[in-house]
């Protein structure tokens, strides 16, 4: 809201410069968020907050300086017959003439509670300089001294009125009503509007000539030949203005005061005023004013109970001081049990309860003289979000496995959503603002893709980021852990051992995050359709399970997503995702009891087996482990070798047996015979010959 | 090298013993330098100890001191260079311990993830609880039961994003009191803010409360140097028997000293938000210049931060509180927001850009 200081000046007699108002006022509820000095004037540009239409108007924030200022205020309707800068020394008001009275009916008085009209005779021509400049500084074009004081009545109280051309009003009469099936109405900015049965119109004898409280129509404007106007002030409902100006996409200086809530009882001073206008500018000769006024304005006293003031600011008020502020500001304030009786102006559209009451004072007393103190503790604290912890715990394991944290937005393009949707729609938006944020991300891997891809742009070669966040698809949110890896496996250094990325590092750090929350996952060749087959590289690529709940996917991403992300078609990226609500909802890895460390001392055995090379080595550990001699403890793949002296499709697997007993030492008979019965095993089970 | 040659003495023998050992760096030189001076024949001590056998018994006596002292003299300082010299040597598998070591790669956490986990350290010491909550939510718990019915002006100002079809909520626990719709609602919106978690807790908890929920919230801003459409949000909400304003005061207050140091101080101005009454926005002093003005709080000295209030009472009706037993603050900030004064980022899009030349900045 821009305010001119030299306009609110008429209303408050304040000296401060222009930047003390305004600083102060910030502090107050007014912030103020521009200021440009005008020689001796200034333009101040409050940010007024949606609960204070009041402050719309320079009145209005003349009123909130008289408050903080302690200084008296002109009420507006004490000001009319007053003289405004520039004026004529006004004689005698002009004489009574003998315009025809204008018949109004208000056929929806739920949506017009009152509507003041008057007939003029008017001289169209344009404005005095003062005006034409006090609008033109406020943002608003001077047009024609008619329209000019319609605007300027709006500036200076806050009150929308309209002027339509009488000689166009068929009857001429004004009815408002709502509008009627199949009415349409070509508005002021020239562009026809098609309107419906909850508008609120301003209509004469036949049809709709404006959009109560939004915006006039072409047909009746007030141009360069009307001779006769009828002018309008009228109280329209804020919600059916907000709704239809919405519907029309079409918002005004006036739709944006009445759907906040206009002053119901103003309508008659607005009018009152916009008349002297009319004369002062020799613009044209008023009739009297026609006030219909089918649903009065009536307060509810408010109760304000002195020590509730207390109980919410937690700073003291004296009841005094209570009073003072209320009065200031304009509320009737008479004594109560325990308080106060009080009755908000018609102004405050914005006071409905005792705490409305209370911010009042609380801001005009000064937030300043809050202390600060502490809630008192009443019982213990609650339990957080268990998945806050857990996730601590999986980010743990990713930094210190190498990765870098990556936060990325949770929509991305259609494009790049749709090889990790599965057989699953997108959760697409319905206003996204622009095609790059279309959909919710059905995955965390293609946002880390694009930050592999920013990275690489930028001169890096080896890159490892994870993000944990949201992935979403139509059945709800998921929290995942989404890692990429490009690059040298380990950091390079001079003693040599460079080696890229593999298939197993990426695994690996899966499985650590795994055993972190004691869940076993199992690897297995994507199936047919799924994302893990649609993203990775085939015979590079494992869906994960745990149990039979499929909570991921790793392995080498498809060249043609890297490309979709600009990346290099040479860049070999590992990507992985896993869900963390199936492999721990609460972040607690159940509780286990510890077992005793073993007393008696375990023996090795090393076997190195020759076996089909399609074999893999699930089903090798799993051959062994069913049939298993009770002291094996573990079994571990510690080399596996291809190449001379190995049959074309065979393997040569060497496998680490551990044996011990709780009980005794075994002997080297009893270890023997064991591992010649695991090889036995694999022989049978697997033509599997020990090399 | 000296020609050998007693006949200069031992005074003078030994000025040149002391000469040649100080030229001696390695331990082959030390061993020719016994060599000469104390092999069994042929060197200097020899030569020396022979005089003594030859001289006339008059003299023995004082030519042998003589002898004797050089003698002991070049045996310790021989043993004492030996010794010396082995201090000094490379042991056998020595590494040169000044090239650079293998360090383990380590990675880099993001800013916004440090500040959200320091927020919920600062507060879970305060006895809060720290929530997360859905991000796709519904109109009910996003908007109504925050004070603003399909018809509030106060909508238009959170530009809200909604999804193209609305997805059926999970079956939880349905909300035990206040006045939410007993069957799910379709969730048709990203949320605005985090305070639909105040609405979920209240309408299954009894008071007191004592919370913050964090995590991403969702507007149609444009990307400029300011805003992001999607950002990080903190809110905070006590309610209980005698919760005032002032208390929230204090509250933030020690947010602010455990955020961003000792000698923090808070400013309330007044503001309007529809759950809030009376609502205030909060500045601290400028982490800059602490208050004297300077660019960053354009001359004012403080830095808006975060919007506040004391809980409407319509928002404790919507979750069937009673306004007259309880009341209640609460408070909603944004983490971008500290971030950028923090640590002086001049351009919130860096968040979220995953630049690794901006994530190694901020430690390990």
């Amino acid at each position: 809201m821009k305010v001119l200081l030299s306009w609110v000046r008429e209303f408050v007699d304040i000296d401060e410069p222009a930047e003390a108002i305004g600083r102060t006022l910030s502090l107050r509820g007014l912030a103020l968020e521009g200021l440009e000095p005008m020689g001796d004037d200034a333009l101040m540009d409050f940010d007024v907050t949606a609960n204070r239409p009041d402050c719309m108007s320079m009145a209005g924030v003349a009123r909130e300086i008289a408050v903080v200022y302690g200084l008296p205020f002109r009420a507006p309707s004490m000001r009319v017959g007053a003289a405004g800068p520039g004026a004529p020394d006004a004689g005698a008001p002009a004489p009574p003439s003998p315009l025809p009275a204008m018949p109004i009916t208000i056929e929806s008085p739920d949506l017009c509670a009152r509507y003041v009209g008057a007939v003029a005779d008017v001289t169209i021509a344009p404005s005095p300089a003062w005006m034409a400049d006090r609008l033109s500084a406020c943002g608003v074009r001077p047009i024609s001294n008619v329209v000019d004081i319609t605007n300027y009545v709006l500036l200076e109280l806050g009150q929308p009125l309209h002027a339509f051309d009488h000689a166009r009003l068929a009857g001429p009469a004004i009815v408002v009503r709502r509008a009627r099936p199949g009415e349409s109405l070509t508005t002021l900015d020239g562009r026809p509007r098609r309107l419906t049965s909850d508008m609120l119109v301003i209509a004469d004898a036949e049809r709709p000539s404006a959009i109560g409280g939004v915006m006039g129509g072409a047909d009746s404007e007030v141009s360069s030949g009307t001779r006769r106007i009828v002018l309008e002030s009228a109280w329209f409902k804020p919600q059916s203005v907000r709704a239809t100006s919405r519907a029309l996409a079409l918002r005004t200086e006036a739709s944006m005061r009445f759907e906040r809530g206009a002053d119901p009882t103003i309508q008659a001073v607005a009018m009152a005023r916009a008349c002297e206008l009319l004369a002062q500018l020799g613009a044209g000769t008023p009739g009297p004013a026609i006030d219909v006024h089918p649903v009065p304005h009536q307060p509810t006293p408010l109760h304000l109970a002195h020590a509730r003031v207390q109980g919410l600011l937690g700073m003291p008020v004296p009841a005094d001081e209570v009073r003072r502020i209320l009065a200031a500001l304009g509320f009737e304030v008479a004594p109560a049990p325990g308080g106060w009786s009080v009755v908000a102006p018609g102004w405050r559209v914005d006071m409905h309860r005792d705490v409305d009451l209370i911010e009042e004072v609380g801001r005009h007393h000064g937030f300043e003289h809050l202390p600060a103190t502490f809630p008192g503790v009443e019982q213990a604290p609650a339990p957080s979000d268990p998945r806050i912890a857990r996730d601590a715990r999986a980010r743990k394991v990713a930094l210190a496995a190498g990765f870098s944290e990556a936060i990325s937005f949770a929509f991305i393009e259609a494009r790049h959503a749709g090889p990790f949707q599965g057989d699953e729609a997108a959760v697409a938006l319905a206003n996204p603002l622009s095609e790059k944020f279309a959909v919710m991300r059905p995955s965390l891997v293609p946002g880390l893709v694009e930050a592999v891809s920013h990275n690489r742009r930028h001169g890096r070669r080896d890159i490892q980021l994870f993000e944990i966040g949201t992935r979403f698809s139509p059945r709800g949110e998921m929290r995942a852990i989404g890692l990429a890896w490009t690059g040298l496996a380990t950091p390079d250094h001079w003693s040599g051992g460079r080696r890229d990325v593999d298939f197993y590092d990426m695994k690996g750090v899966v499985e650590q995050l795994a055993s972190l929350f004691d869940v076993e996952l199992t690897a297995h060749p994507p199936a047919a359709g799924s994302v893990a087959a649609a993203v990775l590289v085939p015979g590079r690529a494992a869906a994960l399970t745990s149990g039979d709940r499929c909570v991921g996917w790793l392995g080498q991403l498809q060249p043609a997503i890297g490309d979709a992300h600009d990346l290099p078609a040479s860049d070999i990226v590992y990507v992985a995702e896993c869900d963390l609500d199936p492999l721990s909802p609460t972040g607690i890895a159940p509780a286990r009891m510890t077992t005793p460390l073993p007393r008696f001392p375990a023996a090795v055995r090393d076997i190195a087996m020759l076996l089909d090379e399609s074999l893999s080595a699930a089903t090798v550990r799993g051959t062994i482990r069913s049939n298993a001699p009770a002291t094996l403890v573990s079994v571990t793949e510690f080399d596996r070798y291809l190449g001379k002296g190995i049959p074309d499709g065979k393997v040569s697997l060497a496998l680490r047996l551990t044996f011990q007993a709780v009980d005794r030492t075994l002997t080297d008979g009893e270890v023997e015979a064991a591992t010649t019965a695991v090889v036995e095993v694999l022989a049978k089970k697997l033509g599997a010959v020990r090399r | 090298m000296t020609t050998m040659d007693p006949s200069v003495g031992t005074d003078r023998a030994r000025a040149l013993f002391d000469e040649e050992l100080a030229g001696v760096t390695s331990a082959a030189a030390l061993q020719d330098l016994r060599n000469r001076w104390m092999a069994r024949s042929g060197s200097w001590v020899a030569a020396f100890m022979e005089l003594v056998a030859s001289a006339p018994p008059d003299q023995k006596r004082a030519l042998g001191r003589g002898a004797n002292t050089l003698k002991k003299h070049v045996e310790a300082a021989l043993a004492e260079r030996e010794a010396a010299l082995a201090a000094t040597r490379r042991p056998a598998g020595a590494v040169d311990i000044t090239l650079p070591g293998r360090a383990p790669r380590l990675g880099c956490r993001h800013p916004l993830s440090l500040i959200r986990e320091e927020i919920g350290a600062i507060f879970s010491r305060l006895g809060y609880q720290v929530l997360e909550g859905p991000e796709i939510e519904d109109d009910y718990h996003n908007f109504e039961a925050l004070n603003m019915p399909a018809d509030h002006p106060a909508r238009d100002m959170q530009d809200t994003l909604y999804l193209e079809t609305p997805l059926t909520p999970a079956a939880g626990d349905p909300p035990t009191r206040g006045l939410a719709p007993r069957a799910p609602q379709p969730l048709t919106l990203l949320r605005t803010h985090t305070s639909a978690m105040q609405i979920r807790q209240m309408e299954r908890h009894d008071p007191p409360v004592r919370l913050v929920a964090i995590g991403p919230v969702y507007r149609r801003d444009s990307l400029d140097l300011t805003h992001t459409p999607m950002f990080h949000q903190v809110e905070g909400l006590v309610v209980g028997r005698g919760v005032t304003l002032a208390d929230l005061k204090g509250t933030l207050l020690s947010m602010a000293t455990a955020l961003f140091g000792p000698g923090q101080d808070v400013r309330f101005r007044p503001s309007f938000f529809p759950y809030t009454e009376p609502s205030a926005e909060v500045d601290i002093r400028c982490i800059r210049c602490n208050g004297g003005g300077c660019p960053m709080c354009k001359r004012t000295g403080w830095l808006e931060i975060l919007g506040s209030g004391m809980v409407h009472p319509a928002v404790f009706e919507y979750v069937g509180y009673d306004p007259d037993e309880v009341t209640g603050f609460a408070f909603g900030m944004g983490i971008e927001r500290v971030a950028l004064l923090k640590w002086g980022v001049e351009d919130i899009r860096l968040f979220y850009e995953n630049d690794l030349r901006f994530l190694e900045q901020f430690g390990r």
